[in-house]
């Protein structure tokens, strides 16, 4: 008894630890928001001497020509929301084909999906800026610095992963069910939206939380297809804007990124409940 | 209503495999008929084509005189009850009911109307608002019921719809679902692999095994009178029992041989044996046929008490001789120890006999028996 209560001590210690280090720079992200230039780099660990600072960071990075704030929070939303619509509504599809056809060929195509899960990101970077550029002087639709070309290559990257998870969960639904629901009259269309899709809720939500704070905190990508200097431009890449070749505007980066960040917290939270049901979802059903 | 007819009706999947052979079958109008089988023997292979689910490689599936091989299942006015109930996890029990008229554009009023009728029938009205996952087994499969009775179809299907429930929850639902076919009236096909649910509810049973129908008749027809030794064992539990025999032409007419002990045929029986004259049959005799007797009289079989299976109302006495074990149905008053010498004196005239090498029933077994 003693020993399972002084374990559970234990792990409770332990847990409140992992809890500080990982909220750690959310800390230093907020204090330093509040703060001004020469203090974040004098002090960046005391707390801000004047709280009231944060709006005034907040006002400068709202008007600034130099990150176009507004505009930016926009073309993050739009790219963010399209892609994951997308991801979603393709790879569910997909899954859902591929699990329900046995043959070599679904098979084959599922383990292609697989593979490309662990080819890191930077091998493909380059080939993709050609492809894309290919695909314009093909077909004259230009996808470099367009949202259009942004959020095919976010679909081409998120795909893999949401169909292998579609996948493990759309196994374990009966096949019964889509039987029932030809009897009772559906097409193939109705049994995927009228059935299939909305028991995919919770894998749905999870899918969306791990490509959404991917894709709304992405920089590297956006600086491949976007560029610098475009009219459309994600919040990372404007966040940039304010790290110079020899000056960091420290204040007004550290509060940009507590900006940008509110929304994907918001969104974690809402969504907690299905998050935890769709982690758990494919392992006992 | 409607009658099914399945003329030669074959399945063939991938890889040459032959689920079903060449099957026929007529289901008349409003009649209760149950495909019954071990697993694997094509039984729901069979249903499912009838559903539309499955394509039907040779032969034709008749309802109502249309030919419906390449009709889709929404259009063959039929309703499928599943095994695992397939109730839709994210409908409440009222959607579920409703989502099939739903689909085909019946209009509200209408749809509220049989819905509400159907749970009334099945007694679920209670439950109208609650998600399946708030429901029982038992519940969930009424409301599967109700799923398929809404839609007033031509032919219900049920495809092993009782084997998730326990023990005493199907026994209710199957009279339940006995009700429900009379007061609906309706042409219903239903599969099982326990041969208890097909006695008890068939009209007519169709005994399936390796994709070939085995005997198709009444409960009891079957039960009396099963063609090969498949049926014979398969139909009546605890089993038929079967004793390998020596036949010889004596002065005093056909001796069977056990080696142990010696039976004399019933003389209806006779004149069947008699071209199995120096070769050997198997006898299959019902363990109620097999009588322990406690005083001699002839013939009898000598054997030693292996296994006492005390059910109440009787005992089932499971006792080898030399060469053989039986099962007797023995009355409960009888006090029996493992080990001791018991005899039995089996009913002559209830005793089949099957061809050791076919495997059929030596004894014609008459016409398939009307409903």
């Amino acid at each position: 008894m003693r020993l399972a209560k002084a374990g559970r001590i234990n792990v409770e210690i332990f847990t409140l630890l992992m809890f500080i280090v990982f909220l750690f720079p959310f800390v230093l992200v907020f204090i330093n928001s509040a703060k001004t230039a020469f203090e974040v780099t004098q002090y960046p660990l005391a707390l801000p001497s004047h709280w009231s600072n944060i709006f005034k960071n907040i006002a400068s990075i709202w008007t600034s020509p130099n990150i176009r704030y507004p505009a930016s929070l926009l073309s993050s939303l739009l790219i963010t929301v399209l892609s994951l619509v997308f991801i979603n509504l393709l790879s569910s599809q997909a899954a859902w084909v591929l699990v329900r056809t046995k043959s070599r060929t679904s098979t084959a195509i599922f383990f292609i999906f697989v593979a490309a899960m662990v080819i890191p990101f930077q091998i493909v970077m380059l080939p993709l800026l050609s492809w894309l550029r290919a695909i314009t002087d093909f077909t004259g639709i230009r996808l470099l610095r367009t949202y259009a070309g942004m959020i095919l290559a976010y679909i081409g990257f998120g795909v893999s992963l949401s169909i292998f998870m579609f996948h493990g969960f759309i196994k374990s639904i009966p096949l019964e069910l889509e039987e029932a629901a030809t009897i009772d009259g559906c097409s193939r269309f109705q049994i995927f939206y009228k059935i299939i899709f909305p028991i995919l809720t919770p894998i749905h939500v999870t899918v969306l939380i791990l490509n959404g704070i991917w894709i709304w905190n992405d920089y590297l990508l956006p600086l491949l297809v976007l560029g610098k200097g475009n009219a459309i431009q994600t919040l990372p890449l404007a966040v940039s804007n304010f790290a110079g070749a020899f000056v960091k505007q420290w204040d007004l980066i550290l509060t940009a990124i507590l900006m940008a960040m509110i929304p994907v917290v918001l969104f974690f939270l809402l969504a907690q409940k299905y998050i935890v049901k769709g982690m758990v979802a494919g392992s006992i059903k | 209503m409607a009658k099914v007819l399945i003329k030669d009706v074959t399945k063939i999947y991938e890889g040459n495999v032959t689920a079903v052979n060449k099957v026929n079958i007529v289901v008349e109008d409003k009649e209760f008929v149950v495909f019954v089988g071990p697993s694997g023997c094509g039984k729901s292979t069979t249903l499912r084509m009838i559903a539309g689910l499955e394509e039907i490689s040779g032969g034709e599936v008749i309802i109502d005189d249309v030919v419906v091989n390449d009709i889709p299942p929404k259009d063959r006015n039929i309703a499928m009850v599943f095994q695992n109930y397939a109730l839709y996890p994210h409908m409440t029990v009222y959607e579920n009911m409703a989502f099939g008229l739903k689909i085909r554009k019946f209009s509200k009023t209408e749809i509220e109307q049989r819905v509400r009728e159907a749970a009334r029938i099945l007694d679920i009205e209670s439950y109208l608002n609650r998600k399946p996952k708030a429901l029982s087994g038992g519940q969930r499969q009424r409301v599967a019921l109700g799923r398929a009775i809404v839609r007033n179809p031509k032919v219900f299907l049920f495809d092993e719809p009782l084997s998730n429930l326990d023990a005493k929850l199907r026994v209710q639902m199957r009279a339940e679902i006995i009700e429900l076919h009379n007061r609906l009236q309706a042409t219903m096909i239903y599969v099982t692999h326990d041969q208890v649910e097909a006695m008890t509810m068939g009209d007519k049973i169709v005994v399936m095994k390796d994709g070939l129908i085995q005997q198709i008749g009444s409960p009891l027809h079957l039960y009396n009178n099963p063609a090969n030794r498949f049926v014979a064992g398969f139909i009546g539990s605890p089993p038929m029992n079967f004793i390998n025999l020596q036949v010889t032409k004596g002065p005093k007419g056909i001796v069977l041989d056990e080696g142990s002990f010696q039976l004399v045929p019933a003389p209806e029986h006779a004149k069947y044996l008699e071209s199995y004259a120096g070769k050997s049959l198997t006898m299959g005799i019902r363990p109620e046929d097999l009588h322990y007797a406690e005083q001699a009289t002839a013939p009898r079989i000598k054997a030693k008490v292996s296994v006492v299976e005390p059910l109440g109302a009787e005992i089932h006495l499971w006792a080898r001789t030399q060469n053989n074990q039986f099962i007797s149905r023995v009355g409960p008053q009888h006090i029996l120890r493992i080990g001791q010498e018991v005899s039995f004196e089996p009913v002559m005239e209830q005793a089949r006999y099957f061809d050791m090498e076919t495997e059929l029933s030596i004894i014609p077994v008459g016409q398939v028996e009307a409903k």
